[in-house]
């Protein structure tokens, strides 16, 4: 009999798809005996010794050992090359998920194409660079000076896309010292972590409980901004008030000082949050404009938000605009 | 020595009339009148501005299209331009105006027609609406009448009777809509 989830399990789940973590799961299942049994065939030192008429051995390290002996392609160790291929096979392999989970995370705006192969490919460079040096002083200083001669600069699209590139040198790295354990945990670790913070957003949603906890208490939070909006793909402002996040509302107004006790009763009272974001002045182009970020109640939704600031904002509200920019 | 006079802006001939095909009251503090091909990707990118300014003003707002096909650089437009009007004869101008700008890169014949189906219209009565003569005199005639308020090309935007000689860009459309919406006016560009 199998226990039902919670809600709050099924919705983590169905928001970041059921497929998804399926497959991931699948992946890492299939890739670490991929991985375990190449260890096995192209052992990096001899195969441990057994003699091939022994009986199977009834321990587990006994029947691993048994297992490489009676399997390994090269008993006496891998030659070089084909060593440093088994690592770079498992950089790439380990490192797949993290590309995965930069596809799955990303909106079309901030996607980067480039940098899913450069994610990709990173971890085998830094693989074959990491079985060059060794253990060679000279030539790690040689590098260094190789390095510092080239000019790598690269503007990322989004900030957080470091962190991909960071997690794919890290694979490399271990993986260039024979350290694939590690590579593999560093992989599972960064992909449950990563796809823990896209789907409950997180920071942006608790942004203001953060201020609360680090602000004295009783201090003002009016200017703690409520979360932002997902990028302007349409129907986004609609869709994230649907979701019960925030949208920026850009409302045009006659005269400031009649339209905001309007407004803001309306927002206190269909509105689960609000915070008045800016004030902008008339200006030649176009009239007054007061901005908001406003979280509208489940039951009214943006629509009904927007209809209630129109027709109980009249005569002085004449717009509401959920523009995600100024 | 030559003076330099001052340009009026140009200003909408005829105004709106029972005729025009609009959306929202016909008392909203701010009439946009857009002229339009449905062919031209630029109109395309301004369809979705003037649906966010649709949603953002509400019952302030009135839109009314006028067609400007610009046949010569757009040889679909003109046919377009018809099957709306074919639509508007079934009461389905808007839901046709709106399908064909969100697929604008597909206005052969057999994708108006499949437009038509999907809007649940008299296929055969549209169809032989959409040849009548009197289908293209009026799209002709919202051509002319652009002509005559200095139009030149789509799209080109009308608020409350003057030229919007602005980008249309949603920021800079909302405040233009906003400031004619708060100004006194009968709705035509004219002070009361």
């Amino acid at each position: 009999m199998s226990a039902e989830p919670s809600p709050a399990v099924r919705v983590a789940v169905r928001e970041i798809g059921r497929h998804t973590l399926v497959r991931l799961l699948g992946y890492y299942v299939i890739a670490g005996g991929l991985l375990l049994l190449l260890s096995a065939v192209l052992p990096q030192n001899a195969a441990p010794t057994v003699a091939p008429s022994a009986p199977m051995p009834s321990t587990m390290g006994g029947m691993l050992d048994w297992f490489r002996g009676e399997v390994a392609l090269f008993p006496n160790g891998a030659p070089r090359w084909v060593d440093a291929l088994f690592q770079m096979i498992g950089a790439v392999v380990l490192v797949i998920p993290l590309a995965f989970t930069y596809v799955r995370t990303r909106t079309r705006v901030k996607f980067d194409h480039s940098l899913v192969q450069t994610v990709i490919m990173l971890p085998v460079v830094v693989t074959a660079i990491l079985v060059v040096v060794r253990d060679s002083l000279a030539l790690a200083f040689s590098l260094a000076g190789i390095v510092a001669a080239v000019r790598f600069r690269n503007n990322l699209k989004e900030s957080g896309d470091a962190v991909y590139i960071f997690g794919a040198i890290g694979i490399g790295f271990a993986s260039g010292i024979h350290a694939l354990s590690v590579a593999a945990v560093l992989s599972i670790m960064f992909v449950v972590v990563e796809l823990a913070l896209w789907k409950f957003n997180f920071s942006a949603d608790f942004e203001r409980t953060f201020a609360r906890l680090c602000l004295p208490s009783k201090a003002d939070l009016a200017g703690v901004a409520e979360p932002a909006d997902a990028p302007p793909e349409k129907p986004t402002a609609a869709a994230a008030a649907a979701d019960g996040k925030s949208t920026r509302l850009r409302i045009y107004v006659d005269r400031v000082e009649a339209a905001r006790p309007l407004i803001e009763t309306v927002l206190a009272r269909d509105a689960k949050r609000w915070s008045l974001d800016a004030e902008e002045p008339t200006t030649e182009h176009g009239a007054p404009v007061l901005a908001y970020r406003v979280r509208p109640r489940k039951s009214v939704g943006l629509e009904g938000l927007r209809s209630n600031l129109l027709r109980e904002g009249a005569p002085h509200v004449v717009a509401a605009d959920d523009a995600p920019e100024l | 020595m030559s003076a330099t006079l001052p340009l009026a802006t140009p200003m909408l001939d005829p105004p709106v009339a029972p005729r025009d095909h609009a959306a929202g009251p016909a008392g909203a503090r701010v009439t946009l009148v857009e002229y339009a091909d449905f062919e031209c990707p630029s109109c395309g990118a301004a369809h979705e501005v003037i649906q966010a300014a649709r949603r953002a003003f509400g019952d302030n707002l009135r839109l009314v299209f006028r067609h400007f096909p610009l046949r010569d650089s757009h040889p679909h437009a003109l046919d377009a331009a018809r099957a709306a009007e074919a639509a508007a004869e079934q009461g389905q101008f808007w839901p046709m105006h709106d399908r064909m700008f969100q697929r604008q890169h597909a206005l052969e014949p057999e994708d108006l027609a499949r437009y038509a189906r999907k809007l649940d219209l008299d296929v055969v009565r549209w169809g032989r609406v959409k040849a009548l003569p009197s289908t293209e005199e009026r799209v002709l005639a919202d051509l002319a009448s652009g002509r005559r308020s200095g139009v030149r090309g789509t799209p080109t935007l009308f608020i409350n009777g003057a030229r919007y000689d602005g980008p249309i860009e949603r920021g800079l459309l909302m405040g233009a809509l906003a400031r004619a919406a708060l100004a006194p006016h009968d709705g035509h560009g004219r002070e009361p």
